[in-house]
C-alpha cells in the first residue's frame, strides 16, 4: 500500500513538475491573460517616440486578441511613463516585473535608460524585445534574455554618409551633432567613413542637447562653404537648422538620420525640407507596405492614437509581432525559458514593415536592412530611392 | 562684416524672445517677491492655445492675438488664484517650490492636451524672408524685436504714470504701508500674474512664429531666467534689456568661438556681472534673493 503510495505521489510530483511549475514559477500568466510589460516616455518632448511606439505594440497585441490571443489567452499591456528619465525608467522596469508581475517587457525607453536598465532586465530573466532605441551596448555582449530589433545608430550613419559620399564625390562636408551619447554615436560612424573616404570637412560643430536657435551655426555652416550637410539633430532640431539655412539662402545636399524621419517634420521645414535624404530600416509610409500597415492599425486603435502613428509605431509593432509569435510557438504553457529559445529560433519573421527578422543562437539583434529615402515637400513624405 | 552683422540681428531676435519672458520674471517678483519657476511652461501654454485658435477657430493674427492675450490673462488669473494665493504669508522656499510642481504639471499638460509632435504656428504673416542687404531676416524676428522695444516703453510709462503702476511699486516696495493706504495686495498680485502671463506669452508666440511649437518650448524659461538675473530680477525693463544682452552673447560665441560655447556664454557673462553687480546690471541693491 506504502508503495503504491508513493509511487502515486511521485507520479503526480513529476505531473506537476511537468505541466504546473510553468505556471506557478514564471509570472504574468494566468488562463485567460498573459501580461507584456513596457516603459516609455509617454510625456515631454520624446513622447514623440514612446508614445509612437507604445502604439505600435497596441496595435500587435490588439491584432493578435482579435485573432483570439496567443492560445486563448488574451494579451493585457502594462505600460509605465519614464518621462525620458533614467531613474524612472529603472522603477518603472522594477515596478512592472516586480509589482504587476509581467510575462516579458517590450519597447524600453531610449538608448541611454535601456543600457541603465540592463542589469535589471538580465538579474530578473524576464524575455525582453527592445525595439525603440538599438545601441550596441544592448547586444554586444549578447544577454540571454535580452534580443534587439532594429540597426545601430553606427551603421545607418556609415550607410547614409557612404551614400552621400558616393553621390557627391569630391564636395566640401559639413556636420554637426548633439552633445550627448547619442550625438557621440552619430559621430563617430560620421568619421569612420571620412577617415575611409578621405572626406573633406569644412565645419564641425557640436550643440548642447535642448539648444533651440542655430542661427551661428548656420551661418558658420555657410562661411565654410560645405555642401554636403549631415544634420545631427533628432526633430526640432533639425526643423530650426533647415529654417535657418533657407533664411541664409544656401541649399547644401542633407542627410538626416531615422530618429527625425517624420512625416510631420517636413512640413515644418517647408521649402528648405524638400530633397534632404534619411537613412531608416523600417518602410516610409508612402510606399506600399507604409500605406498597406495604416490601413490595417486604423480600426485597432483610437483616433487620437492613429494621428500619434510615426516610424518608431512601426518598430514597436515588428518587435511585438516577434515577442507574441515566440510565446505563442511555446504552445498552451509557455515559460521564460521556453520563449527565450523560440526567440531565439526566430528566423526571417515578416512584418510587413520592415526586412524579415531573425535572430539566432547568441545573436540578439535583428540587424536590419537599410534603406535610403528623400523627401518630397509636395507630398510631405519620404520615398525610397533606388 | 555681413557675418557680425548678421549674428548680431539673429541675436536680438532671439534675445527680444528671452527679454519678454524674462520681464515676466520680473513683473512677478517685483510685485509679489516670488521667483515664478513656471515662467517658461506658462509661456509655453499660452504658445500653444495660439496654435489651436489658429488651427480651429481662425489664422486671422488678430483673431489669434487677441484670443492668445485673454487666455494669458486667464491662465495668470487662475494660478495666482488657486495655486499662489492659498500660499500668501507661507515660507519664500514653500512658494517657489509650488511653482516647480506648478512647472512640471504645465509641461506634462502638454502631451495630455495636445501631442509630442513639432508645430508650426500659421498666421499668414511673421515666416516670409526679408532681405536686408544681403542679410535673411524673417519678418517674425523683425517684429519681436519691435514689439519688446514699444513694450519696454509702455511698461516704463505704465509704472511711472499710471496709478496702478505706482501701487504695484508700492506693494513690491512695502505691502503693509500700501495696505495701509488702501491698496490691495491681493489685486496687484493677480494683476502681475495676468500682466506676466501675456507679456512671457507674447514671447512665445513670436517664438512658436519664428520656429516652431513643441514640447521642449519650456526650455525658453531656462534661458531667461539668466536675463533676468542679469537685468535685474526687480528690474522689469532692466529684464527685457537683459534678454538682448543674452541673445547677442550667445550668438557672437557661437559664431566665433563654436557652438559649443553658445549655450554657456550667456550663463559666463552672469558670473562676470554678477561679481561686480550682485543685484544685477539694472536691480536695486536691497533685494532677497532666493
Amino acid at each position: 500500500m506504502i508503495k503504491h503510495l508513493t509511487a502515486a505521489a511521485l507520479l503526480l510530483s513529476t505531473a506537476h513538475l511537468a505541466i504546473g511549475p510553468a505556471v506557478a514559477a514564471d509570472p504574468g500568466i494566468t488562463d485567460t491573460e498573459i501580461l507584456i510589460g513596457d516603459v516609455e516616455p509617454l510625456t515631454g518632448p520624446p513622447a514623440l517616440l514612446g508614445v509612437a511606439a507604445s502604439i505600435g505594440h497596441k496595435i500587435a497585441i490588439a491584432e493578435a486578441n482579435a485573432a483570439g490571443g496567443i492560445n486563448g489567452r488574451k494579451i493585457k499591456y502594462v505600460l509605465e511613463d519614464d518621462g525620458y528619465v533614467t531613474a524612472r525608467t529603472i522603477q518603472g522596469v522594477k515596478k512592472v516585473i516586480d509589482v504587476d508581475k509581467v510575462f516579458a517587457m517590450i519597447g524600453i525607453s531610449g538608448s541611454g535608460q535601456s543600457i541603465a536598465v540592463m542589469p535589471v532586465l538580465e538579474k530578473s530573466g524576464i524575455p525582453t524585445v527592445i525595439d525603440v532605441a538599438p545601441v550596441k551596448f544592448l547586444w554586444e555582449a549578447p544577454r540571454k534574455n535580452v534580443f534587439v530589433v532594429g540597426q545601430s545608430y553606427e551603421e545607418g550613419i556609415i550607410h547614409l554618409v557612404n551614400f552621400l559620399a558616393d553621390k557627391n564625390p569630391g564636395k566640401k562636408w559639413g556636420l554637426i551633432t548633439q552633445d550627448d551619447d547619442y550625438g557621440i554615436t552619430v559621430r563617430d560612424g560620421f568619421d569612420s567613413v571620412v577617415k575611409a573616404k578621405k572626406l573633406n570637412v569644412v565645419y564641425s560643430g557640436n550643440y548642447k542637447k535642448g539648444q533651440q536657435d542655430f542661427s551661428s551655426d548656420m551661418l558658420q555652416l555657410k562661411d565654410s562653404g560645405a555642401e554636403v550637410f549631415l544634420a545631427g539633430g533628432i526633430i526640432a532640431e533639425n526643423i530650426a537648422m533647415m529654417k535657418e539655412i533657407e533664411k541664409l539662402s544656401i541649399k547644401p545636399v542633407t542627410g538626416i538620420f531615422w530618429p527625425g524621419r517624420i512625416e510631420p517634420v517636413l512640413k515644418l521645414m517647408g521649402p528648405a525640407g524638400d530633397g534632404i535624404y534619411a537613412v531608416d530600416y523600417v518602410e516610409p509610409f508612402a510606399g506600399t507596405a507604409g500605406k498597406a500597415f495604416l490601413e490595417k492599425a486604423k480600426p485597432l486603435v483610437s483616433e487620437a492614437e492613429f494621428k500619434g502613428i510615426n516610424r518608431y509605431t512601426m518598430t514597436g509593432y515588428a518587435a511585438a509581432k516577434v515577442l507574441i509569435a515566440a510565446i505563442e510557438r511555446c504552445g498552451k504553457q509557455p515559460t521564460w525559458a521556453c520563449t527565450i529559445a523560440e526567440l531565439e529560433k526566430t528566423k526571417n519573421v515578416e512584418t510587413g514593415v520592415m526586412a524579415p527578422i531573425s535572430f539566432g543562437p547568441g545573436v540578439r539583434f535583428s540587424n536590419q536592412k537599410l534603406q535610403i529615402m528623400q523627401a518630397d515637400a509636395k507630398t510631405l513624405s519620404f520615398k525610397p530611392v533606388n | 562684416m555681413q557675418y557680425l552683422v548678421q549674428l548680431l540681428i539673429s541675436g536680438l531676435a532671439i534675445g527680444a524672445i528671452y527679454g519678454l519672458i524674462a520681464m515676466g520674471f520680473a513683473v512677478i517678483y517685483k510685485s509679489t517677491g516670488l521667483v515664478n519657476f513656471a515662467q517658461g511652461e506658462m509661456t509655453m501654454i499660452t504658445a500653444y492655445i495660439a496654435w489651436t485658435i489658429s488651427t480651429t477657430v481662425s489664422g486671422n493674427v488678430f483673431v489669434v492675438a487677441l484670443g492668445a492675450i485673454l487666455a494669458a490673462v486667464l491662465l495668470g488669473l487662475i494660478i495666482e488664484r488657486l495655486v499662489m494665493r492659498p500660499m500668501l504669508g507661507e515660507p519664500v522656499f514653500a512658494t517657489v517650490m509650488v511653482t516647480i510642481g506648478l512647472a512640471v504639471i504645465l509641461r506634462s499638460a502638454i502631451n495630455f492636451i495636445w501631442d509630442a509632435y513639432p508645430h508650426g504656428l500659421d498666421i499668414g504673416m511673421g515666416r516670409g524672408i526679408v532681405h536686408l542687404g544681403g542679410i535673411g531676416v524673417r519678418t517674425g524676428q523683425l517684429a519681436v524685436i519691435a514689439t519688446l522695444l514699444l513694450l519696454l516703453a509702455a511698461i516704463w510709462a505704465f509704472f511711472r504714470y499710471s496709478k496702478v503702476g505706482v501701487a504695484m511699486r508700492a506693494v513690491a516696495a512695502d505691502d503693509r504701508t500700501a495696505l495701509l493706504m488702501g491698496i490691495s495686495a491681493t489685486k496687484v498680485h493677480a494683476l502681475a500674474w495676468a500682466a506676466s502671463s501675456v507679456i512671457a506669452g507674447i514671447g512665445g508666440v513670436f517664438f512658436a512664429l519664428s520656429y516652431d511649437l513643441s514640447p521642449a518650448m519650456f526650455q525658453l524659461g531656462l534661458k531667461a531666467f539668466p536675463a533676468t538675473i542679469l537685468g535685474g530680477l526687480d528690474a522689469v525693463l532692466g529684464s527685457g534689456l537683459g534678454g538682448l544682452l543674452i541673445g547677442i552673447t550667445e550668438n557672437l560665441a557661437g559664431g566665433y568661438l563654436g557652438s559649443g560655447m553658445k549655450e554657456v556664454a550667456g550663463f559666463a557673462m552672469i558670473i562676470v556681472v554678477l561679481m561686480v553687480r550682485p543685484f544685477g546690471i539694472f536691480g536695486e541693491r536691497d533685494i532677497e534673493r532666493v
